[in-house]
């Protein structure tokens, strides 16, 4: 009898966190390089009765918890924003990105330039080159980056092209393996390393917003909210039938 | 529940977005005004179910986590250096810089800022001054009773002197370059400060090394698009309302869990 409460509470717990999946898709609906996040789900059944002397064999019941969320690669759309520091990743590779913890990969092509000259992102960590990290000199300009990843620069008064170094692309066999760690960032799982690609193109002056779809992240919000309503009645016609159950059956003679 | 909070965050991101997009708006016309964008990372993931982490002892791992992820955050405001189209104006002191580099100002109290407004002007001792009335470096005074004020492509000015048929030279107006001009601190009236992480400021010669040309009787515009801006506001503002949507519909859940038991 208990088992209604418990299966529906299984649900709505899932639910809850479908929802805290679908808000930080909503809330990232404008950030550059971001790629959604889906839920999934799997049963998981209880075991049925040790004794077995029922009338009727016990009947097993599932319940329902969340197995994983998975990252959802769509290319997002491209906007033009004519940024010579902005380049969109045209394929399935990734900028390579040096942190104090390490290497870590981006989608993000909102690129800036620091201080030192170097290439970096707008959290101001380097952007990766073949080479090490990418360097302006003090007279460049007119910065070009090639589709393969070369960027070179107008020197000074210089008519001819210097290279300045080649972008990193990177891709995973597994990109699922990949962790999300915020800041546009992702880490290698473990077990997926990166492998050096040359099938992705890079275009300059666009950027690639977040592939987040608002009209799917809307009607899956509200089958949400629905389901959720449609367990708390079901939860409150069980906890009625209790109640009318214990007022009859318990109606102590006075 | 997380979601309320998550959607917080988007809507608080969303309103930084519109006033970044309509502080361009409002500065469509203003001379040398350089346009900014609101750039936005995710937040922190929690790690539910941590992806790659072994699933038994035969060593079989976990194909895909659960991550939670915790809304958007803004991480800056760059501004985009690109060059803006140039206006003719007729005026003699308006320059307009074609390329690199930015106009350099002393300021009353001695420090330097820098700006690609150069819309100039003369005071009453003949200083070539920007609008507020500070000169632009180095100092150039034009004589009294000049005339035919020319500026080079270098920034060289040149006047005409009563009895002379002949163009003197009475001055040349720098250029300073900086590694990321992005970089740079806005300070209001078009003028900007350097920073630690614009670089040391470069001063230079117009036309040379690097450095961009400059054109005389012209001014710089504003780089803001119209119509990517719009573009930008009409998307702000519907992302604003979808992250409104997602509070009142974590709303509606709550509510009917507090009315699950009477």
């Amino acid at each position: 009898m208990q088992n209604t409460l418990l299966v529906g509470l299984s649900r709505q717990v899932v639910l809850e966190r479908q929802m805290d999946v679908v808000a930080n898709n909503i809330a990232n609906i404008n950030t550059t390089g971001y790629k959604a996040d889906r839920s999934l789900f799997e049963e998981y059944l209880a075991s049925g009765a040790h004794e077995d002397n029922f009338a009727n064999s016990d009947r097993r019941v599932s319940f329902v918890q969340d197995r994983a969320t998975f990252h959802d690669f769509a290319p997002g759309p491209t906007q033009e924003t004519k940024n010579p520091l902005d380049v969109a990743i045209d394929g399935n590779a990734f900028l390579v990105v040096q942190t104090p913890a390490g290497e870590r990969y981006t989608r993000d092509g909102g690129l800036q330039i620091n201080n030192l000259g170097q290439l970096v992102t707008v959290s101001g960590y380097q952007v990766l080159g073949n080479s090490g990290p990418i360097v302006f000199q003090p007279t460049d300009h007119d910065i070009s980056i090639a589709a393969d990843g070369n960027v070179t620069v107008l020197e000074g008064t210089g008519r001819i092209d210097s290279v300045r170094g080649k972008l990193r692309m990177v891709s995973f066999a597994q990109a699922q393996q990949l962790l999300k760690e915020g800041s546009n960032l992702y880490s290698a799982g473990e077990g997926s390393a990166a492998q050096p690609t040359t099938t992705s193109q890079l275009r300059q002056g666009f950027v690639e917003k977040s592939n987040v779809n608002s009209v799917t992240e809307m009607s899956r919000m509200i089958e949400i909210t629905r389901t959720y309503t449609q367990i708390s009645t079901l939860l409150q016609s069980q906890s009625d039938l209790h109640k009318s159950a214990i007022e009859k059956l318990a109606d102590v003679p006075t | 529940m997380r979601a309320l909070y998550t959607a917080a965050t988007g809507m608080a991101a969303q309103e930084l977005n519109v006033q970044v997009i309509s502080n361009n708006i409002a500065n469509l016309r203003t001379t040398g005004y350089k346009k900014q964008r609101a750039a936005f990372q995710d937040l922190i993931y929690d790690h539910v179910r941590r992806v790659g982490a072994q699933a038994s002892d035969q060593g079989t791992i976990v194909p895909v986590g659960i991550d939670i992820g915790g809304g958007v955050k803004t991480v800056g405001t760059p501004r985009l250096m690109s060059q803006g189209t140039l206006a003719a104006t007729g005026n003699d002191l308006d320059i307009a810089i074609r390329g690199e580099g930015f106009f350099k100002i002393l300021m009353p109290d001695g420090t330097f800022t820098y700006t690609r407004d150069g819309s100039f002007q003369m005071d009453a001792t003949g200083r070539v001054v920007n609008a507020q009335g500070n000169p632009v470096q180095p100092t150039i005074t034009i004589p009294q009773n000049a005339s035919g004020i020319t500026i080079n492509a270098q920034g060289q000015l040149t006047v005409t002197l009563p009895g002379s048929t002949t163009p003197t030279l009475v001055g040349q107006i720098g250029l300073t370059r900086f590694i990321n001009k992005a970089g740079l601190q806005p300070i209001g009236d078009n003028l900007f400060t350097e920073t630690p992480a614009s670089g040391v400021p470069q001063d230079g010669i117009a036309n040379t090394d690097g450095y961009g040309d400059m054109q005389q009787s012209n001014l710089e515009q504003a780089n803001v698009e119209v119509v990517s801006e719009i573009s930008d506001l009409i998307a702000a503002q519907r992302a604003y309302e979808m992250n409104a949507k997602v509070i009142s519909a974590v709303d509606q859940m709550l509510q009917s869990t507090s009315n699950m038991f009477r």
